[in-house]
Order: structure tokens, then sequence, then C-alpha cells
């Protein structure tokens, strides 16, 4: 009883080992599992496994590699028989995570964990049925040799011509057993074989160590130069972005996510690369400073405001911690903010980046040596390593972001690691500036960065021309217009100026503020769903002060004109039913006469018509007699099959989840071939007892065939009341 | 953080902080690789462009000493994109060559493989090839030297051209500076050419292009052909080199409308030589007709387009571009710069003035109101005939005579563009118009009546907006213009901006409309001279009359 043994192994531990193992699985505690043979379940369960091996280094897996060929129980001489001395150190790490354990005649593994390390661990075949006599591979005939050579490191399959005709060398090797044929065109080589052949061990090299990092070193000080020009940038992007959306919101896709053009358009406006704009709006969105709004609009939240007014230090960090946790990777090829944009391994994959680069101070290392000292940490088997694209992506954004500066961990990058305060930015930035230059082009510039407030305004009156450290702005009619647009008068935009500049405003600049402030809000432009006009302005005052038709909303315009809220029609009523004599004019100012003649504004839509139905034809008919009595057979076979089974059972006997799966297991493995009962819950609860052949036990799942039906179904293991062998 | 003059901005412009100490030899650190953008009063603006930076891998700078001076002039930490960026464009310079072969001709030869591959397989390249010669080398049609390497900077892989220049026919040539001396920036300036081989040399108006032509072609010591914009430039230039160089009368033929004269040096027109007849550009030829060792456009931001195509073939024979303005209201400069080369020189108005070599210039832009019923048939009148409307309004007629009497001791231009409006100006003032359709001859009798001083003033079309010297003029009146062309503006007030013999300042009349496109026209049209560091001060008509200028 496997299962039994595993959870007597943990029933055998003592707290401190148990808080181990949830230290280094913690998904084992959420939930928090029951009692001991729940958490036996869970630990030896795929998910689990698949996590628990996945944060495992590249050398911890190879030896458990090793340990997954060797027969249980084996020895820790064994082991390291097969692998290295070293691998001592790492065989603790393996028992902590119980992804080893030792029973009182050496270690076992989980039984599930092969299935997790996969088929050919190694490039190994499978070993063979019967016993091989390898000492007899000395003697093999060079030709034999050449194809061992060909084989030994895998991959353990050879495609050959025709397995039938063989070539001699191949022949004597399917001849001793050494290979096997697996199918008309394919060969694989046994285990026992490789092993032998490879001198005892398992892997042609053992990457006991992590690779080093190699890159050039960067000066302290450019370092911090680079990675405060870094932080500035990033969080002036950010704020770029949102006071773009401000102004003008951008609109989200049906499926989620900010659209290409809306992209290209922001990528323009910041003057980066696509992938960047990307980038600097995911942070945003998962900061909490953008949102999508019912209407489906991008807009900034009043986060945002909150975000604004505080110093860098904190500004950064919350951009960067939401960074750090985040599952969702930016560099995939989706629209940001949108959905499918998640890898489950995001927030590992950083951190485990960070923590490398922190191990070596100063040092800018090269994307390859950095790859491949990230993909020894994170080996991730399953999906034969972690793209080295996802590698540069969170490099490239630790750079933007100016975790790193020049590609090295960055002061601000290392406190954030040890979680220590960040203030250290506010005194690293460069120091406002609180004055601007108005120079004679009708330019203004802002050499330094410009206090919030300031920069503000001057966003408001102008446009901005080049950004960086130092801002241009360039002020224009349209941008002046803006700034009048937002409440400002013309002597208060040069009023700022003045104060604000260091230099004196060129006489042009007041003129271009004077004249378009003069014949701004000349032409005024309402809404009005319809006019009164009349030439006599008494009767217009009149029906001004008319209380019978203040429902009206007027308001008088000019002498002889007022304006309406409601339409024509609504407003000829009124006043008829106030007294008055009003007439009807179209669009040119001729008069209408007569009532109007009304037409619907939608779409005709005839009901549909309900009537006899259609008649069939004989073949039809037939046909669907044929259906009926095939239906009438298969349910009646159906269920003297139940009636079979009820009598057989009477009632099933009710066992637990662990239990089930316990029963399910020995019962594949020891007599696969014969039929089970079982009672089994719909979606609705509804117990019905079906009988199967059980096939395969994967993923909290039972695949089997169903006697009633005759195919195989997937049975959920949870949902299965009761096992019984028939 | 240093204290530097220099911000750097991460959009790739550099600000220049003029009245910091370092600001001089920082313009001189980067003045190699960056473009000057804008030079007013007190932030000068600066650009790196690829042209820029490719421009100076062809003088011989590399990526790391352009990002020390970044680094070492810079107020604030230069964003460390862009200086990657920076290393890369500049890395892209060079990986080709243009290299004259003995057996296959002209070849293009390349450092790297890949970049080869790409660039054979472009379309618009593929036809300008030869046979692959080897994995490095492809030959390259000689006669699509120019073609191929238009095509190769629009592809990001400019070429560094080895193929070198023909000589063309030796002839003696020398500066003969005889109670006259070159000035050191002219001589920076045709140095600046020699050594690059081939590009345009950008001068203020009045600051002596002519004198940087006649030291470039004592440098080349070849027979020499010069573009000019028309008849009376020709015969200045003729003029001005019998006085400054060592050729004689004989020595120098004018091809235009009227003479067809080829002689080791010969000025022609871009009129005639954009001639056509029966279809084809009959005078082309004269590129062809003789050995030339240069070939100098004048006012190349005038260049027309034939002389651009027919400049793609001649691209072994040395080519000057000389302008005050490299706009071009077109978009073109792209073009000057791949086919007549990059620019070799280039100046801040400002400081040519500061060194008295260009009259200090005053600009003045002045308001008239549009009476009641000018305005309302203004605010009628079709959209094509608005700007003509408000430019040729009869209230400028009396504030350019109230300005002409002001000024009645001094040498004075009234310009503009529409004929009417002209012919009515100078029976105002009484004085003679000179337009389009006046002969050759009386316009430089007028011309040398001004310059004598016999007449003082003058009222004269477009056809006087560039090329003409006349020294002594200190006024200039703008009635209209051709909209909002900032290169004419510049061009005009270059007209009054040759040293005075007494020191004299000088005066530019900008005469607009209020409320009016004319005035829209106007802001653009002053873009040019306020990013050179001239500010216009606005005043109203009224004030002329009242006589508070």
């Amino acid at each position: 009883m496997e299962i039994r043994s595993y959870a007597d192994y943990l029933r055998s531990l003592d707290d401190q080992a148990l808080i181990a193992l949830f230290e280094s699985r913690s998904d084992l505690t959420a939930p928090v599992p029951s009692d001991i043979a729940s958490l036996a379940v869970r630990a030896s369960s795929i998910p689990s496994l698949v996590r628990a091996v996945d944060s495992l280094n590249k050398w911890q897996l190879q030896v458990l590699e090793a340990a997954s060929l060797l027969a249980e129980p084996f020895t820790e001489k064994e082991l390291l028989s097969h692998t290295d001395k070293s691998a001592k150190f790492v065989i603790s790490a393996l028992v902590d995570r119980i992804l080893i354990y030792a029973d009182k005649d050496g270690f076992r593994l989980p039984s599930n964990l092969r299935e997790v390390l996969g088929n050919e661990v190694a490039a190994l075949g499978p070993a063979s049925a019967k016993k091989l006599k390898l000492k007899d591979l000395e003697n093999a005939p060079a030709a034999s040799k050449k194809v061992l050579d060909a084989m030994v490191w895998g991959p353990p399959r050879g495609a050959v011509s025709d397995v039938k005709k063989p070539n001699p060398g191949l022949a004597w090797l399917l001849d001793q057993g050494f290979v096997s044929p697996v199918n008309q065109q394919t060969v694989v080589l046994h285990r026992e074989v490789a092993i032998h052949l490879r001198g005892n061990k398992i892997h042609k090299e053992l990457l006991i160590q992590q690779p080093e990092l190699e890159g050039r070193k960067v000066d302290a000080k450019s370092l911090k130069d680079a990675s405060i020009s870094n932080v500035t940038t990033f969080l002036r992007w950010t704020e770029e972005v949102l006071n773009f959306w401000a102004q003008q919101p951008a609109s989200a896709l049906k499926a989620g996510g900010l659209g290409i053009r809306d992209l290209r358009e922001m990528t323009l406006h910041l003057g980066v690369s696509e992938d960047c704009a990307s980038f600097i709006i995911e942070v945003a969105y998962i900061s909490g400073l953008v949102t999508i709004d019912p209407d489906d609009r991008i807009l900034p939240t009043h986060q945002f405001d909150i975000w604004l007014a505080q110093p860098a230090s904190v500004k950064w960090e919350t951009l960067i911690s939401s960074w750090l946790i985040t599952s969702r990777m930016s560099g995939l090829a989706a629209a940001p903010m949108g959905p499918e944009l998640d890898r489950s391994n995001a927030a590992l994959l950083r951190r485990t980046i960070l923590t490398i680069l922190e191990s070596s101070e100063n040092i800018s290392p090269s994307a390859n040596s950095l790859i491949a000292a990230t993909q020894w940490r994170l080996p991730y088997r399953r999906t034969g390593g972690i793209a080295p694209e996802q590698i540069q992506w969170v490099i490239r954004e630790a750079e933007w972001l100016g975790i790193t500066g020049q590609g090295a961990l960055s002061p601000y990058g290392r406190l954030l690691m040890h979680g220590e305060e960040l203030a250290s930015i506010d005194k690293d930035l460069p120091a406002t500036v609180d004055h601007i230059l108005i120079q004679g082009d009708n330019t203004a510039i802002a050499p330094g960065p410009l206090e919030h407030e300031m920069a503000q305004e001057l966003d408001l009156i102008a446009d901005i021309e080049s950004r960086g450290t130092a801002t241009v702005f360039r002020f224009a009619e349209s941008s002046l217009r803006r700034g009048l647009d937002h409440g400002r008068t013309g002597d208060e935009i040069l009023a700022f100026l003045k104060k604000a500049s260091k230099t004196p405003v060129p006489q042009a600049l007041e003129y271009l503020i004077g004249d378009i402030a003069k014949k701004h809000g000349k032409l005024r432009v309402g809404n009005a769903s319809s006019f009164i006009r009349c030439e006599d302005t008494s009767l217009i005052t009149q029906i001004l002060k008319d209380k019978k038709v203040e429902a009206l909303g007027l308001r008088r315009i000019a002498p002889e004109v007022m304006i309406c809220t409601h339409d024509a029609q609504d407003a000829m009523n009124v006043l008829r039913a106030a007294g008055y004599l009003p007439a009807g004019e179209d669009s040119q100012g001729i008069l209408l006469s007569g009532p109007r003649i009304m037409r619907a504004q939608t779409k005709a839509r005839p009901p549909r018509i309900i009537g006899e139905f259609e008649k069939l034809e004989q073949s039809q008919l037939e046909k669907v007699v044929r259906t009926i009595r095939t239906g009438e057979k298969s349910s009646a076979k159906q269920s003297t099959l139940r009636d079979i089974s009820h009598e057989a059972l009477g009632s099933l006997p009710r066992t637990t989840a662990n239990e089930t799966l316990d029963l399910l297991t020995n019962h594949l493995r020891e007599n696969p071939t014969k039929s089970l009962s079982i009672g089994y819950a719909d979606n609705n609860g509804l117990v019905s007892h079906r009988i199967i052949d059980p096939l395969k036990i994967s993923a909290g799942s039972l695949m089997a065939r169903d006697h009633a039906t005759g195919e195989v179904l997937t049975f959920r293991i949870p949902r299965i009341t009761g096992v019984a062998a028939l | 953080m240093s204290d530097g003059p220099l911000i750097v901005q991460s959009d790739k412009t550099l600000l220049l902080d003029i009245d910091h100490p370092l600001s001089v030899e920082c313009r001189r650190a980067i003045a190699p690789f960056a473009e000057l953008e804008r030079a007013p009063e007190h932030m000068h603006t600066y650009r790196l462009t690829n042209l820029g930076l490719w421009n100076a891998r062809a003088a011989g700078h590399d990526a790391e000493m352009v990002i020390d001076t970044l680094i070492k002039y810079s107020r604030y930490a230069v964003p460390h994109a862009l200086l990657v960026d920076v290393a890369e464009q500049m890395s892209r310079y060079g990986r080709l060559r243009l290299e004259a072969d003995p057996v296959h001709g002209l070849i293009l030869v390349t450092t790297d493989t890949a970049v080869l591959e790409e660039v054979i397989r472009a379309k618009k390249i593929a036809p300008l090839l030869g046979i692959r010669i080897d994995n490095e080398t492809i030959a390259v049609h000689p006669s699509q030297r120019g073609a191929i390497k238009q095509s190769l900077l629009r592809l990001g892989w400019p070429a560094e051209d080895f193929a070198g220049y023909v000589d063309g026919q030796a002839h003696p040539i020398e500066l003969k500076q005889d109670g006259w001396k070159i000035r050191e920036y002219q001589e920076h300036a045709a140095e600046g050419f020699w050594h690059g081989g081939s590009g345009v040399v950008v001068l203020p108006c009045g600051a002596g292009k002519t004198i940087v032509g006649a030291a470039a072609m004592a440098h080349a010591k070849a027979t020499t052909l010069i573009l000019v914009t028309n008849t009376i430039a020709a015969r200045q230039w003729r003029d001005e080199l019998l006085k400054r160089t060592t050729l004689n009368e004989d020595e120098i033929g004018e091809y235009s409308g009227s003479k067809k004269e080829i002689r080791p040096v010969t000025i022609a027109t871009y009129q005639v030589m954009t001639k056509k007849k029966n279809g084809v550009y009959s005078h082309l030829d004269l590129f062809d007709s003789h050995d030339w060792g240069l070939i100098i456009y004048d006012e190349v931001h005038l260049l027309p387009a034939p002389i651009f195509r027919f400049t793609a073939d001649i691209q072994s024979r040395r080519r000057l571009g000389l302008t005050a303005t490299l706009v071009r209201e077109d978009g073109m400069e792209g073009e000057v710069f791949s086919l007549i080369g990059p620019k070799r020189f280039d100046v801040p108005w400002k400081e040519i003035e500061a060194q008295g070599y260009i009259a200090p210039a005053e600009c003045i832009e002045v308001r008239v109101n549009l009476t009641e019923a000018e305005r309302l048939a203004y605010a009628t009148a079709e959209p094509e005939e608005r700007y003509r409307y408000c430019a040729t309004t009869r209230t400028k007629r009396d504030v350019v005579q109230e300005l002409v009497s002001l000024h009645a001791n001094e040498q004075i231009l009234v310009i503009g563009q529409y004929l009417d409006q002209l012919d009515d100006l100078g029976e105002t003032l009484g004085v003679p118009v000179i337009q389009g359709s006046t002969p050759q001859k009386v316009r430089e009798e007028l011309f040398h009546a001004f310059r004598t001083g016999e007449i003082t003033c003058l009222v004269v079309s477009k056809v006087a907006n560039f090329s003409i010297d006349l020294p002594e003029a200190t006024i200039a009146i703008q009635v209209s213009g051709a909209f909002g062309s900032r290169q004419e503006e510049a061009q005009r007030l270059g007209r009054i901006l040759r040293p005075k013999a007494d020191g004299r300042g000088a005066r530019f009349y900008s005469v607009v409309s209020r409320d009016t496109i004319d005035q829209d026209f106007a802001q653009n049209r002053q873009r040019f001279l306020a990013e050179q560091g001239y500010s216009y001060t606005i005043i109203d008509a009224d004030d002329v009359f009242q006589g508070k200028i």
C-alpha cells in the first residue's frame, strides 16, 4: 500500500520537518489539509508534485532524475554512485520536499513522481523485460558499436528503414535484446544498456554549480546615474501615459485590453518602442493607476491622483511592488490590459533573476550568461526550460524600471530586494527647478525637472516639444486656446509666465496671447432642441414671463429669439395649450402648415407566422421510426445491465475520497482487466450505479470504459461515492 | 551629478545653455555629430540624428567619443537607452563600403555578410547591382553610384564612399588676397568641405558664401561649374571671382538665357539648365561637356528636381552646396544630404553677427488694422483669394509711405509678392519697380544706381529675394510674401545684412494685417529667424504715424 507507507512516513515526521515541508511546498497549506492522510494524498498528487519539481534547481533535478531510475527501495550509496559525491548535500533538500522519502528498507519516491518526470528521463529508454547480459556488449561487432555510440546519450529511439530487415550492426543488438523494436520504423535502446555504456552514470554532464555570470563591470557612479535616469524616465512615462488618457481616453477592445491603434498612438506620443509602451501601460494597470470603466473607456483612477502627490520613492515602490508579484507578462503578444497575459511562473522568474543579479555586485551580465544561470535555477523540466525570451523580457523590464542600470542591479534595486527604505531615491533625484526660460521663438525651456504644479499649468497652455530631464514647451495658438478653454484668461496666462520665467516674456508672445484671448469665446455654442422666434419682441417677453410655459425651459438668446430644450412638436403643443398661436418652420425657414404625418423611426418587423407543422415525406418518417427503435433497444440493454448490477451489489459501500483513490490505484495495479462497480454522482448530486473497466488515473480523474454506453468516460474521483469489485 | 552646460533629453535633443561658462567648449565638442536645430537667446537646441551620427563617423569620430562627450558635458544623467542607440546607429555606418576596383569598376564591400545579404534582397537595390564577386563583395553599376547611396541610406545602412573623386581637368586657381583677408569661419567652412569631399556649407546671408566657393575652387584647382539662381547672381559671382581670385575674364564663362559660353569656370543658371526643349532637358549636357573637377550649387535650398536627378549621376565629382537656410519648404532636405552631401559647416547667425561680419539687424512687425469695409470684404473673400486680399490691403500703402519718409536718408528696399501692389507702391512712392518682366539691362542699371546712392529706394518683387548684393541697403520693408515661407523671410532679411561701411544696424519691417491669415503666415515666416535668435518687436501702425519707432 504505497499511499499508506507515504502517509506513514509523514506521520513519523516531527513538527519541524513538517514546517520545512510546508516552507518549500507552500501549496500544501492552501487549504490546510484535514489530516495526515489527506496531506499524503495532496503531496503525492500530480499538480503538487509538478510545483515541487519546478522549485528545484538543475542539479537537484538531476539527482532526482537519477533517483527515479533506480529500483525502489534504493540506498544513498547507489544514488551517489550514479551521480556525484556532492549529491549527498542535495538529497536532504529532496527529502525536505518529500520528493524522496525513507522507509525501513531505504529510499522511495512518491508514486506519481515518475509520471511527473515524464518518459525517457535523461534520454534513457525503457528497462528491458528480461535480464540482459551487459558483459556481452564488450564483444559487440564494430558495426553494432557504431549504432550504440549514436544512441547512448539519447535520444534512445532511432529510426530505421524497416525493423524486419535490419543492417548487421543493428541485427546483433536486436538479437541480444539490447535494442527492441517499437514499431516498423523505430527501435529503442534499453535503459540498462545505456547506463552501462555511460559508465554507470545517468547524465553526461553534471550541472552541480550555477553557471558563472559573465559580464562587464559597471562603476558605482555610472550605475547610480544610469539607474536614477531610468527611474525618473519611467515615472515620467507613467505620468505622461495617464495624463494623455485623462485628456482623450482610449477605448478598450471588446475582448478587453488596449487596441493596437491606441497603442501606436501612445508609442508615438512617448517616443518609445511599442514593447516599452505596452509595458508602461501594463505597470500602470496592475498598480491600479488606470482602469477600464463600464463604458469601456480607459481612464486614470483616483489612485493616480494620490500617486501623483507622493514622493518619487513611494511612486516607484508602488509600481515596482506590483510588477514583482504580478503574474502578467507584458512581453507576450497580447493587448496590454487585456486577457491572456498571465503566466504562473512570472513572479518567481522575476525574483530569481533579481536574486542572481544581486549575487554579483556592479556586474552587468551578458544576456546569455544570465539566461544560463536562470535556466539552471529554474530548469522547468515540463516545458523544456524557461524560454530565453521570457528571461530577456524581465531583463529589459528591470532596466526600464530602473531596478537595474546598464544591466547591473541598481542600488535601489538592492534596497528593494532587502525590503529597505527607498527614500534615498528622493535625495538622488536631480533637484527640481521652479522657473522656465522663455525664448524669442515662442518656446520655453525648463532646464531640469519642473515642480509639479508649474508643469501642470504649462502643460495646459503649451505643447511639449521635447521630453527628458528638462522639458521644452512651445506656445502655439492651439495650446494657448486649450488654456483658455480650461478657464484661464489671457491676463492670467501672461501673469503666470512673467512669474515663472527667469527671462523677460518676449513681446511677440505677449501679443500672441493677447490676440488669442481677444478672439476666444467670441463664438458661443450650446445645445437647443428647438427655437422660437417672433418679430414682436414684446410677445417674446410675455412668453418668457408666462408661468404656463415654464416647463419648456426657454432662454432668450437675442431680442427676437428664444431657445427651448424640448423638441419643436412639444414646444408647439405647450404653447397652444397656453393660448398662443405658433406655427412650425422647416430648416429653410418655410412655414409648415397642416399636421405632420408621422412615421415610425424603426425598421418594420412583422410578427412570425405560427401555423401547421410541415408534413414529412414517407422516407423521412421511416428514418424517424428507425431512430426511435434503435434508442429503445439501447436503453433496454442499459436497464438490463443496471438490473444485473443492482442484484449483484445491493447498495454500494461508501468510501471516502482517499480510500477510493487508494482502492482504484490498487485495482489498476493488481487486476487491471477486471470490472468495477461504482456509485457516481451527476451534476445534480443524483447517484447512479455504473459498471466500468478502469483504465487510468490522472489529475484527480479516473478514465474508464462505461459498460452501459461502451464509451471511455472521465469520472471525477471526488464524485465517486463508492467502489466495489464485481 | 555634474553641473554641465548640456541637457541630454531622451528624445535625442540636446539643450545647450549658452550662458554657461563651458558652453563654447561644449558647442565645439558636440558640433561634429549633432545638428543645430534652433539658436534662440538662451538655450540652443541640437539634435542627434542618424544622418548626423553617420556624418560624424565619416569624419572619423567613433561612438565612444560621442558618448564620452555627452556624459562629460551633461548636467543630468544621460539616458542609457540613448547611449545604446547612439552606439548602435554609429555602428551601422561603414559596414558597407563603395570602393573602386581595377577589374569591376565600382564595388560594394561589406564587413558583415548578413548586412550585405539583407540589402541585396531589397527591391530598390537589386537592379543597381552587378555580379556577386564573393561573399563580401558585389559589383555595382558605376552609373548607379548616387542611386545606390540614396537607397542604402533609406534602408538605414549608409555606405561609406571610398570610390573617390575624379580630379577633373586641372586649372590653376588661387585666392588673391590683396587688401582683404579670408575670414576664419570662411576658411573653416572651405576646409570642412574639402576634407569631407562633398557637402553643404550653411552660412547666413551676407556672410560671404561666394568667398567660401572661391576658396573651395582654390583647393580644387580644377575646372568648375557654378550653378546659380539667376543671371544677376551669375554676374555677381563673376565680379566677385575676378576680384577675389587669380582668374581673369577670359577664364569665366556665363551660361544663361542670353549667353552660352563654356569656359574653365562656367556659371550657369538653374533656369537655363531646367529649360525643356521638345520635352527634354537639352542643357543638362553641360554637366558632361567638360571634365569638371568641382560643381558648386548656390542657394542649394532652391535646387530644382531635374538637377537633383542629374546630380545623382555625377557622384564622382566633388559637389559643394551653399545656402543660408537648409530649410526646404518641400521637405527635400534628405535629397540634398544624399546627393550633394552632408552638412559640412554651420554656424549660428548671431555668432557671425557678434564677430561683426554681418550687420546687426532689428526685426519689426508692423500691424495694421483693416478698415470695417476691408474686414467685411476679407471675411467674404474666396478662400484662395484671402491671403492676397489681406496682404495687399490699401492700409498698408500708407504705412509703407510713412516708413519710407521716416528713413528718408537711408537705402530702402520695399519687397512684395503681388505685382499690382508693387506697381501701386512704386507709383505712390515715386520710385522704380523691379520685377520679373523688367529687362536684365534695366535691372542692372537700377541696382547699380542703388548701390551708388543715386536712388535711395527701390520696390522689388521676389526676383530680388536672393543673391542680389546691395551692400548699403539698411532698411527692408516687406509688404507681402509667398504665404508662410520661412526661407523667404530669412533671404529677404539677408538682403540688408551686409556689414555697413559706418557700422550701422539694419532694420527689417514686416507689414502685416491684424487678425487675418496674413498674421498667421507672418508667424510661421518668422520662425526660422526667431530660431536663429532674431526676436521680432511688434508695433502698431499708429505708432508709425506718431513716429514712435
